[in-house]
């Protein structure tokens, strides 16, 4: 093995700390030194002016610089078009490109789509509208960084295409069952294929199928019949010796020293009581998107002219690309891949996997290949939501405010996900705050002396980035103290985050006044028997603000269910109300599902989850009625909404917490009859 | 072996009689609109109709359905292409997010609209519960039920 010095370690491993979220690693069996790199970088002025093609009847066609996962940014980024050009919607598609036809784009994650791209996607299109203006008649436009007026962030009311609601591009595919998925791609000669996972075997593939061996050493399976290869993956042994799992638990983990990362580092009185001194758990958590991962490839020519074609549900088609031309040898000008619209990504579609396999698979075959994960392997193979312990200690004054706050927590790793980094450069990150583990654990509160910090431990399970990352569990924990803190203190829950709230989050104060109105949490129901309302708020990158109030009635067997959710939330200027609001609902189900649902089995350090009745997430009977608020503070650029309102979790917790008169600290939530 | 699919007699390959139908439409007959979600009956992604009932094509063989009408996703549109009067309202709602587990619910929802036009929240729940969404659409889809069942009322 090359020797790498630890400078190259650190420097790999900061630049992944520097908003990066995932890159690829290699399958068990095979093994490359250096990993693909991700872009990080936005293109060139000259490779964005590519993305609008003038065709030829009139209409112009935006190639998307941003993957779908029905997060609607497609049809946002339309509408600016649109509105750029002043033209009718209709005159303007939005294809989803490959990757030879635009330059180069970072990771559709980290709901950054709009708040990176917009600006760029109008600056485009009002180009064009100049060059159109001027009777342009070619593709020859020039950005030269000449001031140049948008129209999509302009005020209200002189728009007609951004700020308005309207459904996801495709929509007419997806109610008709067009093709549409990477599993949807038919091509002559192809053949269904799975390929074995390290450790794995079978012993009888079964009649229509053949077990092959690929180019990485590892062993496959391959039928020209979907049943046959779906009926061989379920005989298919895994190893199941048993791994060590190291406790994620705070208490041992401070015990045995000091955290490792620190977010805010005050020295705060340890020697007077706490008011409050709470523990929290987290489990694992899927993402459990209903499209497992799939792929097709087929190669190409022979020999020097070779070329691989793949077709995937991915957030990083060109990290796709990176990591198959590398393990290939071939350029990347060789490897073409289709970023499909994907069955749900919620950060799991971010590593390389199913391209990889499909792609070894049709070179054994000879022939183009579909990979399909079964449902079982998404749970074992895939990566999750770590676990994560949290010891909240605060103290109040006399008045209600926050004199010491620390929170000590440890948790398995997000960003630098063993899923995806060799076991090398795992060890160099460990010197590095992992910031998806740290995202939203410093709590938007004023407090006289702040201790924020964590250690990460490293899982036998794969961990990583789910939607959110740190900030479902990290403001559940904060959220959940903050309330309790303020029954303590005998304040009102909403009076009390006011009361504390560094004055610098004006927007967020606005979201608690917003959603109080709208719950009319002044004058509405007060918790009684078997009911209870609850409250939580929070932050998301710094740009995005959400307040939630949960009701929720509890019956006599401790049974919760959720009556009514109400959200206020500010994510900048909204090109698609529509859409925003949908990506609430979706973060509201979703806080839903982290409190009563959701929580992956783990045996002997292993999955053991093969269903979804292993692993259950909410269903259309635990739907609550729902209200949502959008605030746009004037001049506000477009933000992130896509995971904000996962502060949900907190608030259906502390409404949990004010129906029973017990807080919850462990997720999930498991009735208890009353006491 | 024949199969009724969308109205039309297709002749599939002997072989393929024991295979999951959900494989058979996808594959031997190119009617991808019915989705692969688990395999294991527990999604219901993959909901078709077979006969009046709505059923789970992954855990039906192909020749348990000889002989009765199968419907996919593709062909709840009437041939000229108006949209069923679910599909219509789903568009209406704007239901879907990423889209994929939305034909199986359509289907399970036009199976319920066909028994009952007006069901209840407690119906739509028993009906639906089987049909997971993570991107969470579920109140769109029962707005999207109400509006389909008035209008599939209203004509007869």
């Amino acid at each position: 093995m090359r020797h790498l010095s630890r400078r190259l370690l650190l420097k790999h491993a900061a630049r992944f700390a520097a908003g990066v979220t995932v890159f690829a690693a290699t399958p068990a069996c095979a093994f490359n030194p250096l990993p693909a790199m991700p872009t990080r970088s936005m293109p060139e002025a000259e490779a964005r002016i590519a993305w609008l093609r003038l065709l030829p009847d009139g209409r112009v066609r935006l190639l998307l610089p941003r993957q779908e996962m029905g997060q609607g940014v497609s049809v946002a980024l339309r509408q600016i078009v649109a509105e750029e050009l002043d033209w009718d919607i209709e005159r303007v598609e939005a294809v989803l490109p490959d990757t030879a036809s635009i330059a180069p784009v970072k990771s559709t994650v980290g709901s950054d789509s709009l708040k990176d791209f917009a600006e760029p996607v109008a600056r485009s299109a009002a180009l064009l509208r100049e060059h159109l203006h001027r009777g342009g008649d070619s593709a020859e436009i020039v950005d030269r960084g000449q001031p140049v007026s948008l129209r999509s962030f302009r005020p209200d009311g002189m728009r007609r295409h951004v700020g308005f609601g309207m459904p996801t591009e495709q929509i007419v595919s997806i109610v008709t069952g067009a093709p549409l998925y990477a599993g949807d791609i038919r091509l002559p000669g192809m053949l269904f294929g799975m390929v074995l996972p390290a450790g794995a075997s079978i012993s009888v593939p079964g009649d229509d199928v053949k077990l092959v061996t690929l180019s990485d050493g590892c062993g496959g399976l391959l039928s020209a019949h979907p049943a046959a290869l779906h009926a061989a993956a379920t005989r298919v042994k895994r190893d199941q010796a048993p791994r060590p799992m190291p406790a994620v638990d705070i208490d041992i983990t401070q015990q045995r020293g000091d955290l490792e990362h620190s977010l805010r580092g005050d020295a705060v009185n340890a020697d007077a009581p706490w008011t409050l001194d709470r523990r929290y758990d987290i489990p694992f958590a899927a993402h459990a998107a209903i499209e497992p991962r799939s792929a097709v490839a087929q190669w190409h020519g022979r020999e020097a002219a070779m070329r691989l074609e793949v077709w995937t549900g991915t957030q990083d088609a060109f990290f796709v690309r990176e990591t198959l031309a590398r393990h290939f040898g071939l350029s990347t000008g060789k490897v073409l891949v289709h970023g499909c619209r994907i069955g749900g990504g919620f950060g799991a579609r971010t590593i390389v996997r199913q391209e990889l396999e499909a792609a070894l698979l049709a070179e054994a075959a000879g022939q183009p290949v579909k990979v399909q994960w079964s449902r079982a392997a998404e749970f074992i193979d895939g990566f999750h939501r770590p676990p994560s312990s949290h010891r909240i200690r605060a103290r109040l004054d006399a008045d209600g405010r926050i004199a010491d706050w620390r929170h000590g927590f440890c948790s398995g790793h997000v960003i630098f996900t063993s899923a995806a980094m060799p076991r090398w450069m795992q060890m160099a990150t460990s010197l590095v705050k992992d910031p998806g583990v740290a995202r939203g654990a410093v709590p938007p509160y004023v407090a006289a002396r702040m201790r924020v910090g964590f250690s990460d431990i490293r899982l036998p399970v794969d961990t990583g980035p789910w939607r959110g990352l740190g900030a479902g569990p990290n403001g559940f924990a904060i959220e959940s103290a903050m309330d309790e803190l303020a029954a303590l203190a005998g304040q009102d829950p909403l009076q009390f985050r006011l009361a504390n709230l560094n004055p610098q989050h004006e927007r967020l104060k606005a979201c608690l006044e917003r959603v109080a109105d709208l719950a009319g949490w002044a004058a509405g129901p007060r918790s009684g028997r078997g009911f209870g309302r609850g409250l939580a708020c929070g932050i998301y990158k710094e740009n995005s603000y959400a307040a939630v109030v949960a009701d929720v009635s509890v019956a006599a067997d401790g049974a919760v269910r959720v009556a009514h959710l109400y959200c206020a939330q500010d994510s900048g200027l909204v090109v698609n109300p529509d859409q925003v609001r949908a990506q609430i609902e979706g973060n509201l189900v979703w806080g839903i599902g982290m409190v009563l649902n959701e929580k992956l089995p783990i045996e002997d350090g292993r999955v053991a989850a093969y269903s979804f009745a292993d692993y259950a997430i909410p269903t259309m009977d635990a739907m609550p009625a729902i209200d949502i608020a959008l605030i746009e503070p004037e001049g506000a650029p477009p933000s992130g909404a896509g995971e904000t309102a996962m502060v949900a979790v907190a608030a259906v917790a502390n409404a949990i917490a004010a129906a029973t008169g017990r807080r919850v600290t462990t997720l999930p939530y498991r009735p208890q009859a009353p006491a | 072996m024949q199969l009724s699919v969308n109205g039309r007699s297709v002749a599939i390959p002997d072989a393929r009689a024991g295979d999951p139908l959900l494989w058979v439409l996808r594959e031997e007959l190119g009617l991808v609109g019915t989705k692969f979600g688990c395999g294991q009956g527990l999604c219901g992604a993959c909901t078709i109709h077979v006969g009046d009932a709505a059923v789970r094509s992954c855990q039906i063989a192909a020749a348990d359905a000889a002989g009765q009408a199968i419907v996919t996703i593709e062909g709840l549109a009437q041939a000229d292409g108006t949209l069923h009067p679910v599909q219509q309202a789903w568009i209406e709602e704007s239901v879907p997010q990423c889209g994929y587990c939305q034909a199986g619910q359509i289907m399970s929802a036009a199976a319920l609209l066909q028994a009952a036009p007006h069901p209840d929240d407690a119906a739509i729940d028993a009906a639906m519960a089987g049909n997971l969404c993570r991107c969470g659409t579920y109140a769109r889809i029962r707005k999207a039920i109400r509006r389909a069942g008035t209008r599939m009322e209203q004509k007869p």
